[in-house]
């Protein structure tokens, strides 16, 4: 059964999936959901940074103040043990979604 | 070169979270922003376009703080109001159906209020446990610094300390009106005297003693709020 939150469950899911593979700021992780999703997923300012300190107060993610290479201070985002733990169940909501989505077009194209 | 910080210190003006916290927000959105907004002018765009696209990522600054807020603050609205409410209003109401318990089992006989009649007593009785009275200001003092140490606001530290006795006033408030409407229909009348020497004796004096404690703790905390602010000036 898909859940009512997939809609912010999907936005959540992508920056969750970027941070298992590092730790980024914000702008950077806006920018790397994007290049992996070629376009189809964008964060703007707006959108990205309430999704954040929400996930932030769930204790998925933890974000701390890091000074970059250019010497920017720069707050970096990494995934907590409880952020990894909810990964699994969104992916397996996000896979359920495209699956019935998948069923139910090629229903329509027969 | 463009102060972002000051740009997003104006726009989220509204925003209410603790100083260091708000400052954090300022910071980050300052530099989201200075980044967008470089990597624009890389690509080649002119300066007044570039922040024009770099702006155009927020369209309503008022929505955006508000959400900023609700992000940052709805967790801790529920763990607060745990501190600073139910956890005081809980440990008063343990206490003081504790302290009763204890006190009709073992303590002193109850002075008991009534009309009397030769060698009966007449309704409206009440009766008062002297000792569990005396006791209840100290209650109160308890749960009031409980709720004042965990930041809770006025409202919030007197509902908790008056949080014992307010299932019997919710009786009360409705038996009057229930006896006022079958009073006559009744083989036994219930005297509405009888019904006022009871709200006296379990909510109104009650509720004066534990308010009695939570006010000196309240006059303490302001005294000593007063005290550090003339320090500090």
């Amino acid at each position: 059964m898909i859940g009512p939150g997939i809609k912010r469950g999907t936005a959540e899911l992508a920056v969750l999936s970027v941070l298992e593979d590092g730790p980024l700021h914000g702008y950077e992780l806006a920018r790397r959901i994007e290049q992996q999703t070629k376009g189809a997923l964008r964060f703007t300012l707006a959108a990205l940074y309430p999704m954040l300190y929400r996930m932030e107060q769930r204790g998925w993610i933890r974000g701390a103040w890091e000074i970059s290479e250019s010497g920017r201070r720069k707050r970096c985002y990494r995934l907590t043990p409880a952020g990894k733990k909810k990964l699994s169940p969104l992916r397996k909501e996000w896979a359920e979604l495209f699956g019935a989505l998948r069923r139910l077009t090629r229903v329509l194209h027969a | 070169m463009r102060d972002w910080e000051s740009m997003v210190v104006e726009y989220l003006s509204g925003l209410a979270l603790e100083p260091a916290e708000r400052a954090e927000v300022i910071a980050e959105l300052a530099t989201h922003l200075e980044e967008t907004c470089e990597e624009l002018r890389r690509r080649g765009i002119a300066e007044e376009a570039a922040v024009a696209r770099t702006l155009s990522q927020v369209e309503d600054w008022q929505n955006l703080c508000q959400r900023i807020q609700s992000a940052k603050t709805k967790e801790n609205i529920m763990t607060n109001r745990v501190k600073q409410f139910w956890l005081p209003s809980l440990l008063t109401l343990l206490l003081t159906m504790g302290l009763l318990m204890l006190i009709q089992l073992f303590g002193p006989h109850p002075w008991m209020v009534a009309r009397k009649n030769g060698w009966t007593l007449v309704a409206p009785v009440a009766v008062v446990y002297l000792p569990w009275l005396l006791s209840l200001p100290v209650i109160g003092a308890m749960g009031a610094y409980l709720s004042r140490r965990a930041g809770g606001s006025r409202l919030a530290m007197f509902s908790s300390i008056v949080f014992p006795v307010l299932p019997y006033l919710v009786f009360f408030l409705l038996a009057l009106p229930v006896m006022a409407i079958f009073n006559d229909r009744l083989a036994h009348n219930i005297m509405f005297g009888a019904l006022f020497v009871g709200l006296f004796a379990w909510v109104l004096a009650p509720g004066a003693a534990l308010l009695a404690g939570g006010l000196l703790i309240q006059v303490f905390s302001s005294r000593r709020l007063d005290s550090r602010r003339f320090v500090n000036s």
